[in-house]
């Protein structure tokens, strides 16, 4: 499985140096982050070539104002800035790079609800359809639109591997409201989907990728929230044994020092199965798991 | 070089243009290249009654009174994937998108891609894998194409009911020579219903506007259903799957209703009415639908010709969410 994901990273660069969602495809900013972190893990001077075509698409695409567009089809500064940062927070030569991008982050917050939804939320919460606090900000997928569980744990991992570097007065303000959104959009029983725990009265299902994800954001908390949703993980991969959900969730249970060995088997066996879609992201998320990377996110 | 009159009235006219235009766009919403509502519509309605009888001689005769002509065609088959409950009726059936590869590819189609740009989720491999999707495409050897994290292309829009500038729509879609929605007949707890025109959401791509591509909703899922619809550039069909139906709280949570039966059409808005009544709702209450029916297509009944078999014999009593009850007026 290590081999393999080392391959397919190495064969599916692009002639520019970046990686497209799947093979062949345009270079893309997610893609590339994730294909860049595999790899720059390994500690393999033979992938040395590699990386540093892959770092210099990266770096060639950040726009002065510090972020990142999700491919060079856009002009607009996108939710995978904070992934990018990520990227090149874990390169001590780019972590100029990566605080701009950081600094970018920290100047972006996901739209309130409005005003009435404010003012309902206060007076009678039970009223609204989508069950939650209007007024916290996170991060959003798109400028100026509402925030969401997974571009705010992006953000948030970027935001905190970078937090002893960073000299902005706001960081802890946004991290910690980062954080109570999080904890807000809690599916009932622990874990989260994109962002929505109850609609109209009924409870939504909690996804395990983005349970994963995002208790690797919160993974300096000891909440009670992160032990239920830890379970609930457990749970959620009876059901769901995708390559993306597993790879991030044995990402996040070895940062909980919890025992990953049994997922490990069957992100192999899953991989004989789909080949994970030939998707950049999953195999560069198996690689890191595979081989026990979790430095990638700790902070 | 402007001198101090000419620029009055250049600056008059800048200030008022608005108004003009804003004007103009209360009345008329969409622009000429939009308009493509025919004198008729034709609707075909055709007993399935599972999953599990052979579907292909079906699908083959429900598109046969359109004389659709597939020969070298590329095909996109965009049915609804949005989410996965194992006790749930969410997606279009694998047996129905199977026979659909099956009958096009037999009419001589170059290509049948499989696309969708789910909602919800971002884990392809689980949906695909889950629905039984996964298996079918492969034993057909058909392609899938995540719309979501396509390549895109910004589109000034036909019609303005959204204040968006433009829509981006995916490659895949662009290049195709005919997109065929293939909505599940359900419910919608914020659209009322949801069929081949609400199927199209699924066409924008979440890599821009975000899982669950939230600013389509703000800017107002009925506008946005319009706006996407009125601008898609490329020629589209619609085949419904009617066989087990989602009735109350869709499209997601609610139950699961048995119609068997499928339906065919060119015009989306004529199918969707159908569709609609066959739910025994009324189209002309649905914002979208009213609205669609003045420049997409036909939504009364008389302007649809019912072709196979009759609406009647599989109308069935859905039950909606209780804010769409005013919706619930046709009986028989």
């Amino acid at each position: 499985m290590i081999e393999t994901a080392v391959n397919f990273l190495v064969e599916t660069q692009n002639p520019d140096g970046g990686w497209g969602v799947e093979k062949g495809r345009r270079s893309n900013t997610e893609a590339s982050a994730f294909a860049l972190l595999g790899l720059g893990s390994q500690g393999e001077r033979s992938l040395t070539t590699i990386i540093d075509r892959g770092l210099k698409w990266l770096t060639e695409q950040q726009h002065a104002d510090g972020s990142w567009p999700l491919t060079d089809q856009f002009s607009q500064g996108s939710w995978a800035t904070a992934l990018a940062a990520l990227a090149l927070a874990f390169f001590a030569s780019h972590r100029e790079q990566a605080l701009r991008g950081a600094d970018w982050l920290l100047r972006q917050e996901g739209k309130p609800l409005g005003r009435l939804q404010s003012v309902i939320y206060r007076i009678a919460p039970h009223k609204l359809p989508v069950q939650q606090n209007p007024d916290l900000k996170g991060w959003s997928w798109a400028p100026n639109t509402a925030s969401w569980v997974e571009p705010t744990a992006y953000a948030l991992m970027a935001l905190k591997k970078l937090r002893p570097h960073l000299q902005s007065s706001r960081i802890e303000a946004r991290i910690h409201e980062g954080e109570l959104l999080i904890y807000d959009r809690m599916c009932k029983g622990g874990g989260w989907n994109y962002g929505n725990s109850t609609v109209l009265g009924e409870d939504l299902l909690p996804y395990p990728d983005i349970t994963a994800l995002t208790l690797i954001a919160l993974q300096d908390h000891k909440a009670e929230a992160n032990r239920v949703s830890l379970d609930a993980l457990q749970k959620m991969l009876v059901q769901v044994q995708s390559g993306l959900a597993l790879s991030w969730s044995i990402l996040c249970f070895a940062l909980y020092s919890q025992e990953t060995a049994e997922w490990k088997a069957l992100l192999a066996k899953g991989y004989e199965r789909t080949g994970f879609l030939g998707e950049t992201k999953t195999l560069a998320l198996a690689l890191l798991a595979c081989t026990n990377k979790v430095s990638v996110f700790q902070v | 070089m402007l001198n101090r009159r000419q620029f009055l009235i250049g600056a008059g006219a800048a200030a008022v243009a608005p108004y003009f235009v804003r004007g103009w766009a209360q009345s008329s919403p969409w622009e000429k290249t939009a308009y493509r509502k025919q004198e008729r519509s034709r609707v075909a309605i055709l007993s399935a009654k599972s999953y599990d009888i052979p579907l292909k001689d079906t699908i083959l005769r429900g598109i046969k009174p359109f004389g659709l002509d597939l020969q070298g065609k590329k095909v996109v088959l965009k049915p609804n994937l949005v989410e996965y409950d194992p006790a749930g009726v969410i997606n279009t059936h694998p047996a129905v998108i199977s026979a659909t590869i099956e009958a096009f590819r037999s009419l001589g189609a170059r290509e049948v891609v499989v696309a969708e740009g789910p909602g919800h989720r971002r884990d392809n491999e689980y949906l695909l894998t889950a629905s039984g999707l996964y298996a079918m495409l492969k034993d057909h050897g058909a392609r899938y194409v995540d719309l979501d994290t396509d390549d895109v292309r910004p589109f000034q829009l036909r019609s303005h009911f959204t204040s968006f500038p433009h829509l981006y729509f995916p490659e895949t879609v662009l290049q195709a020579d005919l997109l065929v929605s293939m909505p599940k007949l359900k419910t919608h707890h914020w659209a009322g219903v949801t069929l081949s025109l609400k199927n199209m959401f699924g066409l924008m791509p979440s890599a821009v506007y975000g899982w669950p591509k939230n600013p389509l909703h703000w800017a107002g899922i009925h506008n946005s259903i319009l706006d996407i619809n009125s601008t898609l550039p490329i020629p589209q069909f619609a085949i419904v799957d009617s066989i087990i139906g989602m009735e109350g709280n869709g499209p997601i949570q609610g139950t699961a209703k048995h119609c068997g039966a499928l339906i065919f059409g060119n015009d989306l808005v004529a199918v969707d009415a159908t569709a609609a009544r066959l739910m025994q709702i009324d189209p002309s209450k649905v914002s979208y639908l009213a609205k669609a029916e003045q420049f997409l297509g036909n939504m009364a009944q008389e302007k649809i010709v019912q072709v196979g078999e009759s609406l009647s014999a599989y109308q069935q009593d859905f039950s909606v969410m209780p804010s769409f009850q005013h919706l619930k007026t046709i009986s028989g």
